[in-house]
């Protein structure tokens, strides 16, 4: 349901230009967890910020859901943001003078629900990452986990068509990373697309499939089977290339 | 519209909102009241003064010579003005209307000495006095030229007398005043054979400014005041030629001011104006330091933001929906600074009146002044609102 | 310590030049316009006899009508002046150290044949009135107490009639000729220009001082009119100039000078024993009500500050008010902008009382800056007052005194302003502003 081809970004300044992503390819299926890694400088924030309709980009194509991205306006990206896209970020971006409940209120009431409707859908993903009970707490009372939960329950309130993960466990301990990662597993479970950034091996381990960016581009693909140790890997691929999310690929090993 | 979380982050992180609210609640009070003491003072100034101003001028005349007549320069000074091209009417008057100066007396309806004793402005002209100052008759008859007296410190009420119309209200009531007699409690009576349009008086700030009385007396002495009536647009050329005619050498006294009506009147309502001035200063003043204050708390409300608005348009806002955040917010924090500042103007007012004896405040002015809070805020925080909306979708994903 | 708080503060003022130059100017205006009605305020209020305030007492007597009162809006208050027979009585019984009873008139002066006559006003006085109310002399003097007896036609000129009249010269032993009648001149006053006059403040209380003094008996002997305000109320048929001078009506005003306070006790008996012998003879309906006034009350009980002048003062401050309000705003905002780097000082080793006097120094300066800033502004906006409206000329000098405080409120405003903000931005555990 995610296409892009060829995509080119250029961030141009007085004095430098950086091609942040070149001839960018992928294609995200329905109801896949993909993981996009990458060192840092590697271009992942890049597709980040391009595949969630927050930047443009110059040339290449963009389908989203069945929609060409290059055609829409300013507004129009917003409302396909506010419609198709769940964002999740590393550093949570929960608004602090809001409770949790009107933190998660903030899509919905852009998207033009009504107050019972937006009501329905708050208890409702509310209760599915289980924080029913802090509404009415402000971040600030919140830990870092809990408050990943709340960003997460504002990211599917508007069910959303895939989940956008920036590091979502970036900010957090091993204990909390691994109660996301189970909540974004079961999300996933349930049918919802999710496309997540890391660098971190053990949590690119926990995708379907694994997307490596090097220098702008995509550099190699390996799916992995949905459970982890499956068997043997075919042969003539690279061993660990799942693992490799930091620096080069280790050369195909026979 | 979103006013219920606006309004709960406001409550959370109020200190900016405070002083903003603080300092539109104070501007209100002030400017509400500010405003409402000049239209009082501008009311005032613009009270028509019932006399031909424009046209109006004076000539005070002082005979040094030893054995001056003045009988006779009256008479002669009279029939030189009233030769001169341009010249409307003149007369012999003892005080000038607005000048701050002038005679005043008390009047009763009848000889009783219980009688109310309403205070009365005079003014002593000749049978000529009404024309030259501009004043109409509406009942009754003028003077005439054998009901004429000489001014002098021996018992001076006069055995006719014309009143202005607020004047033979309050000495008769509803009743007909011409033909009535009034008394001045010495056991001297006047008839009252005429009432005037009214006028106001020596003292613009009297109690009672339209209480006047015309006595048929003529001036007498050394010191004498006239009156004289231009054509309409005439009066400096015949003010100057006035002033050069009557100074001629050696007629044993000399012309000590020729001075237009406007020039008594404008130092008359010289501290109302000036007032008027310092308040309009105060009042643009404050709404501009307030306004300042506004697109301050703003700035550093976008500036301190930044973050939290990339991530409302990641999650879907649109340009146009973080303008109508700011406007919202801004919105509420006027309306609940004006709300006190509705309170404060009232409480200000109520102190204003007690202590100063001012009049107490007129809603309307509130509710003008709260709309225009409302206005100049919304403009004031248009400017910050736009370049908040402005912030890229982009700066979510920043780590920065 | 201090040296090194200014110079950080002026750092920090310069890394900020918008800010800082919207809170200077904030300050500077509310200074401005706070100092404009103070100036006009505190000249309108002052006391130009204050050295000799406690031994100087205006008299009143309340001979008024007894079926109203002289103010209905203040029933207690007596007339401020006095008919001439309690005037003159009071001066025959010389009970007071000294006394001065006067009046006004008006005269033509002619000096010399080369100068036009020209009107002056007159001030018809006891020669105790120069002392008392320490009246400079250029030339010359004022008269003896033989001399308001004796009435000799004598002339005390003010600096400008002389200017006039003899060109600036000393002119003691001259003769001039007020409406025709030849008086000598005895003394030339100098630059005099007590503001309010005090002594007269029924026509005026800004107005110039007389253009000429001459002993108060010749106004009876010459028969001399009075100016100024004559006010009377009882229905006596008044016929010839004696008459008037016998009648109720009030014209004349007194001065007495006590030099101690058991003489002002002395002094009330005496005036309400001569009042109720008064009564005794018909005179004085009403009851007893005589008042002794220093010249501080006699300028209250005058109002001779003028309502308007009040209003503004009060507006002025609620104004400064707003724009402190405005200051605290955006101390806020900067502060709290810059937290990182106070966060960074106090995890290098300043204390919180360190931080919090630091940035109050930084407040006490931009209020400083904003005070000095604000009295030129004040200066201009006087020099234009004072073009706008010249009977304000002698209200409108930046007075020294006015001046300081206006500084001292300055710095005060910025401290208030910046209490709040410097506790907030110290007060926040460093740590909050160091993560990234």
């Amino acid at each position: 349901m995610l296409e892009m081809q060829n995509v080119v970004k250029i961030y141009r300044t007085d004095l430098i230009e950086t091609h942040a992503l070149r001839d960018f390819n992928l294609r995200v299926a329905e109801g896949e967890f993909v993981a996009v890694t990458g060192p840092s400088g590697s271009g992942k924030t890049t597709f980040l910020n391009v595949a969630g309709l927050l930047e443009g980009f110059e040339s290449g194509t963009y389908r989203l859901d069945g929609k060409n991205i290059g055609e829409l306006d300013d507004d129009a990206r917003s409302r396909t943001r506010n419609q198709k896209i769940g964002f999740i970020f590393q550093s949570f971006n929960l608004i602090p003078d809001l409770d949790v409940f009107d933190n998660i209120d903030v899509p919905l009431r852009y998207r033009g629900f009504s107050a019972i409707d937006r009501r329905r859908r708050i208890i409702r993903v509310l209760e599915m990452v289980g924080l029913a009970s802090r509404a009415k707490h402000v971040p600030a009372q919140l830990s870092g986990g809990q408050q990943q939960r709340v960003a997460i329950a504002r990211a599917l309130a508007g069910e959303p068509r895939f989940l956008l993960a920036d590091e979502p466990t970036g900010n957090l301990d091993s204990l909390m990373a691994r109660q996301i990662m189970d909540l974004l597993e079961e999300i996933n479970a349930r049918g919802t697309t999710v496309v997540m950034v890391t660098h971190d091996p053990e949590l690119a381990h926990r995708a379907h499939r694994n997307v490596h960016v090097m220098d702008g581009q995509v550099t190699d693909f390996l799916t992995l089977e949905l459970s982890r140790g499956a068997g043997p890997l075919p042969a003539g691929l690279p061993a660990a290339a799942g693992r490799a999310a930091h620096g080069r690929p280790d050369p195909i090993i026979a | 519209m979103e006013i219920r979380p606006i309004l709960s982050a406001m409550m959370r992180n109020r200190s900016g909102m405070v002083l903003v609210g603080l300092q539109i609640a104070i501007t209100l009070a002030v400017a509400v009241n500010a405003a409402f003491i000049i239209q009082q003072r501008m009311e005032k100034i613009g009270r028509p003064s019932g006399v031909d101003a424009a046209n109006l001028f004076y000539v005070a005349s002082y005979g040094y010579s030893p054995g001056y007549d003045s009988k006779a320069a009256l008479v002669n000074d009279m029939a030189v003005i009233r030769r001169m091209p341009g010249v409307v009417a003149a007369s012999s008057i003892n005080s000038l209307p607005m000048s701050g100066g002038g005679s005043s007396n008390t009047y009763q309806p009848s000889a009783d000495p219980k009688a109310a004793k309403i205070p009365g402005n005079y003014f002593e002209i000749s049978e000529d006095g009404l024309k030259s100052l501009g004043v109409k008759l509406v009942a009754g008859r003028n003077f005439k030229s054998d009901e004429m007296t000489y001014n002098g410190l021996d018992n001076f009420f006069p055995k006719q007398l014309m009143m202005s119309s607020t004047m033979a209200r309050a000495v008769f009531g509803d009743d007909r005043a011409v033909g009535k007699l009034v008394y001045d409690g010495t056991g001297a009576v006047a008839e009252v054979i005429g009432v005037t349009e009214d006028m106001l008086g020596s003292w613009v700030d009297a109690k009672h400014p339209k209480n006047i009385v015309f006595h048929p007396v003529l001036q007498n002495g050394p010191r004498m005041t006239y009156v004289v009536r231009a054509e309409p647009g005439k009066r400096d050329e015949v003010m100057m030629a006035v002033e050069k005619t009557l100074r001629r050498p050696g007629a044993g006294r000399f012309i000590v001011w020729v001075r237009s009506q406007d020039h008594y009147t404008e130092l008359s309502y010289r501290a109302d104006h000036r007032m008027v001035v310092f308040l309009w200063t105060l009042i643009v003043l404050m709404v501009s330091v307030t306004a300042l204050g506004v697109v301050g708390l703003a700035t550093f409300l976008v500036n301190a933001r930044r973050k939290q608005i990339g991530t409302r348009r990641a999650i879907g806002a649109r340009r146009v929906d973080i303008l109508r955040y700011f406007m919202i917010e801004n919105g509420l924090l006027t309306i609940i600074g004006v709300a006190a500042g509705a309170a404060l103007s009232f409480v200000f007012s109520y102190w204003l009146s007690n202590a100063f004896e001012l009049p107490p405040l007129k809603l309307s002015f509130v509710l003008w002044g709260i709309m225009v809070l409302l206005v100049l805020g919304q403009i004031a925080v248009f400017i910050p609102a736009r370049r908040a909306a402005a912030i890229p979708p982009a700066v979510a994903t920043r780590t920065v | 310590m201090f040296r090194y708080y200014c110079r950080l503060a002026l750092m920090s003022m310069q890394r900020t030049p918008a800010i800082t130059a919207l809170m200077v100017a904030a300050i500077a205006v509310g200074i401005a316009v706070c100092t404009i009605t103070l100036t006009v305020y505190h000249l309108m209020s002052a006391n130009p006899i204050q050295d000799r305030n406690d031994v100087l007492y205006a008299v009143t007597l309340d001979s008024w009508d007894p079926e109203r009162p002289w103010d209905e809006s203040r029933p207690t208050l007596a007339p401020s002046e006095l008919t001439y027979r309690d005037a003159t009585a009071i001066l025959a019984a010389g009970r007071a150290d000294r006394t001065a009873i006067m009046r006004k008139a008006g005269f033509t002066l002619e000096s010399s044949p080369a100068i036009k006559p020209f009107l002056v006003e007159a001030r018809l006085t006891t020669g105790d009135f120069f002392p008392m109310f320490a009246v400079p002399f250029e030339y010359g003097g004022g008269w003896d107490r033989n001399a308001d007896r004796d009435a000799p036609p004598v002339v005390v000129l003010s600096k400008k009639t002389n200017d006039t009249a003899f060109g600036g010269q000393n002119s003691v032993g001259k003769i001039i000729k007020l409406d025709s009648r030849e008086y000598r001149v005895i003394g030339v006053l100098k630059n005099w220009e007590p503001t309010p006059k005090f002594y007269d403040l029924n026509n005026g209380h800004y107005d110039s001082i007389e253009d000429v003094y001459v002993p108060f008996a010749l106004g009876a002997r010459l028969q001399l009119q009075p100016s100024g305000n004559v006010n009377c109320w009882k229905p006596e048929g008044i016929n010839g100039f004696a008459q008037f001078l016998n009648s109720e009506c009030i014209w004349n005003q007194v001065w007495v000078e006590l030099s101690a306070p058991q003489k002002l006790a002395q002094f009330q008996d005496y005036l309400n024993g001569y009042v109720m012998h008064e009564k005794s003879l018909g005179r004085f309906p009403r009851p007893l009500n005589n008042h002794l006034y220093t010249a501080k009350q006699w300028l209250d009980v005058n109002e001779v500050v003028a309502k308007d002048n009040r209003v503004l003062m009060g507006l002025a401050f609620m104004f400064l008010a707003v724009c402190v309000l405005n200051v605290i705003g955006l101390l806020l905002a900067k502060f709290l902008g810059l937290a990182k780097v106070t966060a960074l000082r106090r995890a290098l080793g300043a204390s919180r009382r360190q931080l919090f006097e630091q940035h109050l120094v930084e407040v006490g300066m931009i209020g400083l800056t904003g005070g000095v800033l604000g009295l030129a502004l004040a200066a201009l906006g006087l020099l234009g007052l004072r073009r706008l409206y010249e009977n304000y000329d002698r209200l409108t000098h930046l007075d020294l005194a006015v001046a300081l405080l206006a500084l001292a409120i300055s710095v005060a405003a910025g401290a208030i302003a910046g209490i709040y903000p410097a506790w907030r931005v110290c007060r926040v555990p460093p740590s909050t502003y160091l993560r990234t």
